[in-house]
């Protein structure tokens, strides 16, 4: 297998957008390819991760209609789905083609286009990747499985209210630095959790979870352009390898799970991307996990190893995982503050990974930062990506 | 229309599966035979949804997970309020949901007990 290293990055604003889905990949992608001085040389493939452009945009096949807008002709082109997973799974596919010697030069572009329906339309899309005869038929959604889930981390672990809310404020605070995220505010945990109008700021959206534990329904897209390590030197002087790649599945309901609030898949794939970069989480500088809701982050913080079971609600209380913490979660802002267009989310990860190694993130930035991780969580835990990434070829 | 709550029990290992799957997850034998699962059930979490999909006229939702005796569990529309952890259910199989005119049928379950 080739070594695979990534020599272009760029991403739209994530946020209510009022370009169509395959301008904000075309905008993306451009981004990517100005960053990597692509120019006139052709690409070999390009993968397009999106979700549900299919039920909102009454758009698919979005590979093909976006080599050709990009003059990229004749590349292969095609779209990954996956879920909330499909951007990770998207690079994944471009990481083997190039690690196989089929390709050497490949795009990923993740977009998603969610606000030109109502919530109810946007929140039904995404839960159709809940169970279809278990799930689906009782009205379930995201948010919904992740407060049973909530519950019951609760009970066992003694989570509080007050450590989910600091997870969105630590992340709406990093978002903040972050000129490309969706949702900005310096917000508070009085005025989201104690006040008197707490109620009305910060609303049960699925009880226990409130708006503030919920990442925003977003617009936007992410693109990394990835090459053989042998050729990186004619796109830049600064690449970023990806040196571990991991993949696992669970089950597709979670009251099948042996226990519910156990996330195996996590614990699999963040296993598999750190052996095979021969690392383990204590060498890991900054970390990009997916905070769709808050609990997620605590959650999987531990599942990969970062903090015993339990730990994860206390090292969020005691600024662990803030900027200059003990390991950086979510510079970016995460899914909560950065945004989550699902497509986009997996590519977004990485691409906030690569210029946290470049030392190109700005008021944002983890100091001395060489290597990066990342988790893409898909479904509700059952399909799980994650990526080890290390500074240079 | 069935009525009451069917588990798939593999005909090899006896595991009872919530819901079907074409290959068992304990031994992977592929022959099952419906079971009932009877209609008591006890409550392992739930929620109380606010920010509904498509397909309700309603502005909450109650949602959880429930055991059955034989161990199995599944998810559920709950129907009723104040649920708590560890509460005794009554399970049936109803309509749960209509979207752009097609109906959806699926678990549903209302107290048995008073607090």
């Amino acid at each position: 297998m080739r070594k695979v290293v990534i020599v272009g990055v760029g991403m739209t604003k994530f946020g209510r957008r009022v370009e169509g889905l395959m301008q904000l990949l075309s905008e993306a992608s451009l981004a990517a390819m100005d960053d990597a001085g692509i120019g006139d040389k052709p690409l070999d493939a390009v993968y397009v991760s999106n979700m549900a452009g299919g039920i909102l945009n009454h758009q698919t096949a979005l590979g093909s209609s976006l080599v050709d807008r990009l003059s990229l002709l004749p590349a292969a082109a095609e779209t990954v789905e996956n879920g909330p997973a499909s951007g990770s799974s998207a690079i994944k596919n471009a990481y083997f083609s190039i690690a196989s010697g089929a390709y050497d030069l490949v795009m990923v572009t993740g977009g998603e286009k969610m606000g030109d329906v109502p919530g109810f339309v946007a929140t039904d899309a995404v839960a159709t990747m809940s169970h279809p005869e278990a799930e689906y038929p009782l009205g379930i959604t995201l948010p919904s499985l992740a407060a049973m889930f909530t519950k019951l981390y609760m009970e066992r672990y003694g989570i509080t209210s007050d450590q989910l809310a600091m997870v969105a404020l630590k992340n709406h605070l990093n978002g903040l630095k972050n000129p490309y995220s969706h949702i900005r505010g310096d917000f508070i945990l009085e005025g989201v959790l104690h006040c008197p109008e707490a109620i009305v700021n910060n609303p049960y959206i699925a009880e226990p979870l409130r708006l503030y534990d919920c990442c925003p329904v977003s617009d936007g897209a992410a693109s990394v352009i990835l090459c053989a390590e042998e050729k990186a030197k004619e796109f830049t002087t600064v690449p970023v390898t990806i040196a571990g790649f991991g993949q696992a599945t669970d089950h597709q309901t979670v009251h099948e799970r042996e226990d519910p609030t156990d996330l195996k898949a996590v614990t699999l794939a963040a296993k598999k991307a750190l052996d095979m970069a021969k690392l383990t989480p204590k060498d890991i500088d900054v970390a990009e996990l997916h905070d769709a809701f808050t609990i997620l982050e605590i959650a999987q913080s531990e599942h990969v190893g970062f903090f015993k079971k339990g730990e994860g609600g206390k090292a969020v209380e005691a600024g662990l995982t803030q900027i200059g913490g003990k390991i950086p979660i979510n510079p970016s802002g995460g899914l909560k503050s950065r945004g989550h267009p699902v497509g986009a989310t997996g590519v977004a990860q990485v691409v906030e990974l690569v210029w946290q190694l470049r030392g190109q993130a700005g008021e944002r930035q983890v100091k001395n930062a060489s290597k990066g991780f990342s988790l893409n969580f898909g479904g509700f835990g059952n399909n799980v990506i994650a990526f080890v990434l290390k500074k240079g070829a | 229309m069935q009525d009451k709550i069917t588990g798939f029990r593999c005909k090899k290992c006896k595991k009872i599966h919530y819901p079907y799957h074409d290959r068992c997850i304990k031994c992977k034998g592929r022959e099952f035979e419906e079971v009932d699962m009877g209609s008591e059930c006890e409550l392992v979490t739930f929620t109380e949804l606010t920010a509904l999909p498509t397909g309700f006229d309603q502005r909450v939702l109650n949602l959880g997970v429930v055991e059955f005796p034989a161990k199995v569990r599944a998810t559920a529309q709950l129907i009723g309020e104040n649920f708590r952890i560890g509460q005794k259910l009554r399970a049936k199989w109803g309509l749960t949901r209509e979207v752009d005119g097609e109906e959806f049928y699926g678990i549903q379950c209302f107290p048995v007990e008073k607090r």
